[in-house]
């Protein structure tokens, strides 16, 4: 069976699996900054975690992580979130993004959630939630807006 | 806070290109800066797999194109001051026109919109093909004055300009 996000069956049985890591594997700038996934310790939904590569450091005298790698991570969370989390398998395909940093991101491990605000017929609305130390004190918050794609086809 | 003398565009550019490679990550990335005028900061990012998002379709990662115009715009601030300061981003939104697509390099332009005592206002566009935007983004950056700027900021960012300085002199 071919694997990757151009197969729809790969698509739908990733999904069923739940299996987010499989995902992860096929994104090579997700890879390259280091995010992974876990199930939500507190129940429902996904956790995400960007690990604190010397690479993804933007200011090296705080040091303090890229904006932009920060805002990538969020954007690799809310499109694999909202992949499980839509009523059926959808492909995101990313209109906007608003990120407001909130604190300085230091280079430690850093932690998303995400919330799908609204799932329409062909548009998504997530939110994501970025902290390091602890959930209540976030460093960034972000808004996205995607297009929901049908695997192997057009938009919806 | 005291004002450089004015540099040459060339001056400039080697500047910016000193600064994108104080950041580990744009370093590593090999992003270069191609131009930098009064009008703004022009950058490429050249191509590399690490940049897909889907490597089966071919399409760059979303991020990867936010995390270039908060690199250009961010670098356009520093023209865009009387003298440079680090500005942290405050807010950054990015508008995706059309995929950008494997095997191409990015370009990247940004400029200062506006400057107050806070707030620096930019925007920014990228394209791979000249024409056809990929994306735009409009990103502010906040003054911390002297608070977030190390001594010798400024003077390490025009380190070896001192014989064209003399020059101009």
């Amino acid at each position: 069976m071919p694997e990757g996000f151009d197969s729809a069956a790969w698509l739908a049985r990733t999904r069923a699996e739940g299996d987010v890591a499989a995902w992860l594997e096929r994104i090579p700038y997700a890879r390259r900054i280091g995010v992974s996934v876990e199930a939500d310790s507190e129940g429902g939904g996904l956790c995400f975690r960007l690990e604190p590569h010397a690479g993804n450091v933007g200011n090296a005298l705080l040091p303090a992580l890229h904006g932009g790698v920060v805002a990538a991570f969020m954007e690799t969370a809310a499109t694999l979130d909202l992949m499980l989390a839509a009523r059926e398998a959808r492909l995101p395909r990313i209109v906007d993004l608003s990120i407001d940093y909130l604190r300085t991101a230091r280079a430690v491990p850093t932690f998303a959630r995400c919330e799908l605000l609204r799932e329409g017929r062909r548009l998504a609305n997530v939110q994501v939630t970025a902290w390091q130390e602890r959930e209540s004190v976030p460093v960034a918050t972000a808004r996205l807006h995607f297009m929901l794609g049908v695997p192997g086809g057009g938009e919806a | 806070m005291t004002s450089l003398p004015e540099r040459s565009t060339e001056a400039w550019r080697r500047a910016l290109s000193r600064f994108v490679h104080m950041l580990p990550h744009t370093r590593e990335l090999g992003i270069e800066v191609l131009a930098v005028d009064a009008d703004g900061v022009r950058m490429r990012l050249p191509w590399c797999d690490d940049l897909l998002g889907d490597a089966s379709r071919g399409l760059v990662h979303g991020g990867v194109l936010t995390m270039l115009l908060d690199s250009v715009c961010g670098s356009a601030v520093l023209r865009g001051l009387p003298a440079p300061e680090v500005c942290p981003t405050l807010d950054l939104r990015v508008d995706h026109f059309r995929p950008a697509v494997a095997g191409l390099a990015l370009h990247a332009e940004a400029r200062v919109i506006r400057v107050t005592p806070s707030v620096v206002f930019t925007e920014g566009v990228l394209w791979q093909e000249a024409g056809r935007p990929v994306a735009r983004g409009i990103g502010n950056f906040v003054r911390l004055e002297s608070r977030s700027t190390p001594p010798g900021f400024a003077e390490a960012l025009f380190a070896h300009e001192r014989v064209e300085e003399a020059r101009h002199a």
